[in-house]
Formats: structure tokens, sequence, C-alpha cells
């Protein structure tokens, strides 16, 4: 059995918002109103909430689960707990898999948005070597600091980022609300579907959890950054639906950027640049968390000290990232890793909870037979 | 030491990423034409030329290609320094190339991650050409009076508003279609004459600065615009017009089943002043604006069902009826709609209230 962490690398629960609403907004919150509309058209906004609330079911399913961790473990000792070394080895393990996959996805999607609109001639590489050098400086740095990336990763685009989005509404067309319901329930359920992704990045929870001080008590920060998260995406969502409607929305592959065009200042006349700017403090701590999750994975399973595996999955990253160029490769990924991650916290998760509470009850029985 | 080596590696070696583009090693256009003559496609590109302080001077590039693309590419060649569009102001289509369809270079711009929303499209009678080449002769430090001019007529006199997000919103709306500026060359000056309509990105006519206050109500734009009226059958030339100047106006679309057709009621109140009218309207005592508030309101229902009929003939909707007819149907069919289009019984009703006469009686 692992020890419980150190009280002075703990984190007040309060900051769970924090990094809950940071790694659950990303690249995503600019283009997802696409497939949404293509889907349900109008009535978009209605899978965004149906999504939402989904995910506050999931989160408040994977404090249940994590109860169940002995000593207030995390995933990976949950797994030893239940499954034993070596079965729990190999789940674990695909959780690292996966937070390296987030990592390096978000890695390459913010890439592939910086090439499309400010330096289209300069090479991958370049940025992904700063940003990795970054994420190294950040991640060495142990668990408090990704925490307060995250804090000035929400702060900070809130207050410059988000209301910008409400100059477009200069050329708001509210009659493109109606009518409501236009859309079968089937539509829109599956709507919800593809946008649930978009709420993906609390299952980092699963391996902070111990790092937080009182960890129970944090729940209610969780859900409350789930709903801050909700609130975001609605309002983008109506602001989309209003401001272009549901065929010129299939020509615009990023409309949260292309909105972004509309405000304008005598010094700076596009905005979008600034948004694009300010964007690395939204990708960079979603990056740190997920690779701070994977290495932390490693330390628990195969002892590895952080800062040894640190440099090599960052190096792994780097050589991905030379891989990716075309842009239909980089959907292709984004697709798959969605795919990924939405049969972790939708399908896994739920069916671990099923397994350990089952497995609990049969305990239970087995003692209080004499 | 160790570590402030590395920095120094780190800045020598990423200082040599940038790509900078310094304001006076660019060629800036501010605006583009476009025409189509003899087979051939035509591109002018309009940018400054900074002297001495604030004194701009407006410079031509001309250049013709047998291909839409190859115009900017070949403009480069005529060019000492590089082109950068990024402050496109404005974009002119001849005529006879809006004729041709515009939908290249639209779609070019949708794709165009330099460019602005904000930048206005037009139509000019004749070539672009031509009408740019006048402004940069006769304007003599003002680069950019086109777009100015199309500005100040949005935001205070009968113009629509328009720029490029409109100009796609309504291309690719299902239920509405575009329309741009109209531009005329008059002697020597170029003159705003009304707005040029679009179908699927083709011009195919266009209703005068006059009517187009009649589109600018009827879009729900609320404010400004003037409007000339004949209210009466004496006096001489010009003694029996008045000039209304909307102060605030608001059309209410219905839409209803009446049998098996359906009919589209639209009322329009608006909020006006009248400070030019004629002499004999003074006469104290009677009454006499009620009266001539009747005339005016029947003279605009007469013009705005001219109006709609135009539209219908050509079978286009820049007036957006097909979307707000969406907006209040199930399962709403774009076909069926346009195919009941042509013969749609639209009724205008207008109310006017004449909130003032200005400061004199």
């Amino acid at each position: 059995m692992k020890q419980a962490v150190d009280e002075r690398f703990l984190i007040s629960p309060f900051l769970v918002f924090f990094i809950v609403h940071a790694t659950q907004v990303g690249v995503g919150v600019l283009g997802f109103q696409r497939p949404l509309m293509k889907e349900a058209g109008q009535d978009a906004w209605m899978a965004v909430l149906l999504a939402g609330l989904a995910a506050h079911a999931l989160i408040w399913l994977m404090y249940r689960l994590l109860a169940y961790s002995p000593s207030d473990g995390d995933i990976v000792s949950l797994h030893e707990h239940y499954f034993g070394r070596w079965f729990g080895g190999v789940l674990s393990t695909g959780l690292l898999f996966y937070y390296a996959l987030a990592a390096f996805t978000v890695l390459q999607s913010y890439i592939e948005i910086i090439k499309v609109w400010v330096f289209p001639l300069m090479g991958a590489w370049q940025f992904s070597l700063i940003f990795l050098v970054l994420t190294y400086y950040v991640v060495s740095g142990g668990f408090r600091v990704v925490a307060s990336l995250c804090f000035w990763g929400v702060v900070i685009p809130l207050v410059t980022i988000f209301p910008m989005l409400f100059f477009s509404l200069e050329y708001a067309q509210y009659r493109n609300l109606l009518p409501v319901f236009d859309h079968s329930p089937a539509q829109i359920i599956k709507a919800a579907n593809d946008m649930a992704l978009q709420y993906l990045g609390f299952e980092m929870l699963l391996m902070y959890y111990p790092f937080l001080k009182n960890a129970p008590s944090s729940q209610k920060w969780a859900h409350a950054a789930n709903a801050l998260t909700t609130f975001i995406y609605l309002t983008v969502m109506f602001i989309s639906i209003i401001f272009y409607n549901k065929e010129q929305i299939e020509h615009v592959t990023w409309p949260t950027l292309t909105l972004a065009k509309i405000p304008q200042v005598p010094f700076i006349e596009r905005m979008e640049y600034i948004v694009i700017s300010i964007y690395v403090l939204v990708v960079f701590p979603i990056i740190a968390v997920s690779v701070w999750a994977a290495t932390r994975i490693a330390k628990q399973l195969f002892s590895v000290r952080q800062r040894r595996s640190l440099p090599v999955l960052l190096a792994c990253l780097f050589i991905g990232t030379l891989f990716f160029q075309e842009k239909t490769a980089i959907e292709r990924l984004m697709q798959w890793t969605a795919k990924v991650g939405f049969s972790v916290i939708a399908v896994y998760v739920p069916l671990l909870y099923v397994y350990v509470w089952t497995a609990e009850k049969v305990k239970k029985a087995l003692q209080q037979k004499p | 030491m160790r570590r402030g080596l590395l920095w120094l590696g780190a800045l020598l070696l990423l200082g040599g990423c940038a790509s900078s583009r310094p304001i006076d090693e660019i060629q800036i256009i501010q605006q583009m034409g476009y025409d189509f003559e003899d087979n051939h496609y035509v591109g002018t590109a309009v940018y400054p030329t900074f002297k001495q302080g604030s004194m701009t001077k407006p410079n031509m590039l001309t250049t013709s290609s047998p291909t839409v693309y190859d115009l900017i590419p070949r403009l480069s060649s005529k060019s000492a320094l590089p082109i950068e569009e990024g402050q496109l102001r404005l974009i002119l289509f001849g005529k006879q190339f809006a004729e041709r369809g515009i939908e290249q270079i639209t779609h070019s711009l949708a794709r165009n991650n330099k460019v602005g929303s904000h930048l206005f499209l037009g139509v000019a009678e004749g070539s672009a050409k031509e009408l740019l080449e006048i402004t940069a002769k006769t304007t003599l430090s003002d680069t950019l009076y086109l777009p100015n001019l199309v500005k100040q007529n949005e935001q205070s006199m009968n113009l629509p508003k328009t720029n490029l997000h409109l100009f796609l919103y309504r291309y690719f709306s299902p239920g509405s279609d575009p329309f741009l500026p109209y531009f005329e060359k008059k002697g020597e000056f170029v003159k705003l004459e009304g707005v040029a309509l679009f179908r699927d990105g083709r011009y195919v006519g266009r209703v005068s600065l006059r009517d187009s206050f009649l589109m600018k109500i009827l879009l729900g734009e609320t404010k400004n615009g003037v409007y000339q009226l004949k209210v009466g059958e004496r006096g001489k030339q010009g003694e029996d017009r008045v000039m209304l100047q909307n102060l605030w106006a608001k059309p209410t679309y219905r839409w209803k089943r009446d049998g098996n057709r359906h009919t589209l009621d639209v009322s329009v109140h608006i909020h006006a002043s009248v400070k030019d009218y004629p002499s004999w309207l003074d006469e104290p005592g009677a009454n006499l604006f009620a009266d001539v508030k009747k005339k005016m309101e029947k003279e605009l229902e007469q013009n705005m069902r001219r109006l709609f009929r135009y539209f219908q003939e050509k079978r286009i909707d820049p007036l957006g009826i097909g979307d707000f007819v969406r907006s209040v149907t199930r399962q709403w069919d774009r076909e069926s709609f346009y195919r009941e289009y042509p013969d749609l019984d639209i009724r205008p009703r207008v109310t006017v209230d004449i909130i003032h006469t200005g400061i004199g009686e």
C-alpha cells in the first residue's frame, strides 16, 4: 500500500474549481459549433445543456468511485486494490497512454491553429519545442505549480477573451433561434453525444485526487467548475447561432475565432490574433495537467521518479509532433482521441464503479457470514 | 553560469525564427478591383504611398490574367515590395464581372484569415478599374475615399448595412440573397447609386438609392435614412414634395395561411421628422398634416409593393423573407417556399408618426 501524499504538497479543495475548468475548456471551444449545428441546427444549445448535465453526473460518479480507493489514493491504487498488481497495472498503463495522448492532441491542434492563422511558414517543431520546455519547467515544479498555472489559465482568458465574443451581437439575428424544438429528440441526443467530448478533461481528477486537502469536500467545486464550463459553452453556442446561419457555419473552420474578427479598437484592428495569443494560457494548463498525470502514473506504477520520466515523455511528444503535419491527419487524431476519452470517462468509469460497488457488497456479505 | 549560457543559446536559436514585416517594407493594398474584359480578368490594387507626414498618395497597380486566382501573384510581379492584403477595406467588382458571378472571390475571402470581416464589397457600373482610377486621381490624401463613402452612407443615410460578414451570411443563408452597394461614374466623380442585387452570387439587378431606404427599413435597421415623397398636385415643380427623415422604424412580419395560399403581412411603423415641406402646409390653424400623413403612408405602401414585386419578378430575396418564414414554420422547406415566392401575396401597411417638424413652425 502506498503512503498518503505529504501535506505540504496538498492544495486547497477550492482550487479544484480552476483545475477542472482549465482542463475542460480547450481548443474544442473554438470549433465545437459546427458538428452540433449540422446535426441539431438552432436547437444545438439544448445538446450543450444535456451534455453538461451528463458531465455533472459523471463527476459525481467519479467522486463516489474515488471514495472507495484505499487511504485516499488515486485510480492507480484503486486498480491495484481491486484487480491485483498485474491486471491493475495494465489498466493503469492504459490510462497513462490516454493522458499522454490527450496532451499530444491538444498540443497538436493548437499548433495547427497558430500555423494557419499567425505563422504559416514556421515548422511545427519550433512551437512544440517551446511548449514542451515550458511544460518541463512547470511539471517539474510539482503539482502545486501546475494547479496555480490552472488558476491563471482560467482567470485571464475569462476576463480577456470571453467578453470579446459579445461584440458580435452587433450582427445578431435573433430569429435564428426560432423555431425552438424543430429537431427530433434523437437528433438532439446525437448532437449531445458529439458535445460530450468537449467536457472531457475532468478525468484528470482520477490522478490528482490524493493531492486535495480533505478531498471529498472538493466535490462541490468540481461541480461548480463544470457549471461554469456549461455556461461558457452555452453562451458561445447562443452567440454562434444568432451570428451565423446553419449553412454559413459549415464554411467556417473555427467559428469562435471568426467571431473574434468583429471587435475593432483603434490600435488593434484584428482581435483574433490577440485571442490566439492569449489562448496559450488556455491550452498550456491542459498539457501540463495531463503530462503531470501521466508521469504520476509512471511513478506510482514503476516507481520512476517524475523528474526522470518527464523528459522521456516530453521527448516522445516532441517526436510525435514531427509526424503530424496534414490537416486531415490532425483531424483524425482529434476524433480518435475524443473517442478514446469518451469511452474512458463514459464507459470505463461507470463500469469500474459498478464492479467496485458489487465487490464491496459481496465482501460485506461474506464478512457478515460467520 | 551554465543556466545563463543555456538562455543565451535559446535566444540565439529562437531569434532566427522571427519573420518580421516592417510597415515601410510592404505594399499594403487597401482597395482592390476586379473586372472582366475581353475574356480576361483584370485586377486593380490601390495602395497608399507615404510622403511627408500625413500626406499619402493613392497609387495603382493593374494586371490581367485568364484566371481570377492568378491576379495577386501577377500584381506581385509588378511591385517592388511584397503585397499584403491584411488592410483591405474595399473590393469593387465591375458589373460584367459581377454578372459572371463573384462566388470564387467570396469563397476565397471566406477562407482568407488575413482579411477582416468588416471589409466592404461593392459593384461598379462599367469597370471597377476606372472608378478606382477616378478616386485615386481626385482625392489628394484620402486613400480610403470609397470605403468611407460606404461607411458614411450606411451610418447616416439610406444604404443598408453591408460588409463581408453580412454578404457571406446572406449568401449562404437558405432564406435570403446578398446585396452590395452600387457605384456609378458621374463625370469626374464616383457616386453611390443604390444597391446591387445578387442571386447565387450573380448580379441580377439593382434598386435606386431612394428605394434602398425602404430596403433598409424592411431589413429591420431602425434608424436613419431620408425619403422624398409627393404629397400634392399643386404648386410648381418641387412645391408638392416633403422630405421625410427616419428617426425610428420597425417592421413586423406576419405569415398567414389563406386557404391554400400564403400571405405575408408587413406592417411598418415609422417615427419620422419632416423638416422640408412646401410652404402651403404652413397655413396656420388648418391641420393639413393629418391629410399629408395619409398621403405619405399611401405612397410608401405603394412603393413597397412595387419593390416587393420587383424582387419577386427577379426571384430574389434580399430582405430575407424566406429566413423569416423559416423562423415561424416547423420543418421549413426551402424548395416549396421559393416555388411559391414569385406569386406570394405580400401586403405592406405603413404607419407614419410625424414626431416633429424642426424648431420652426
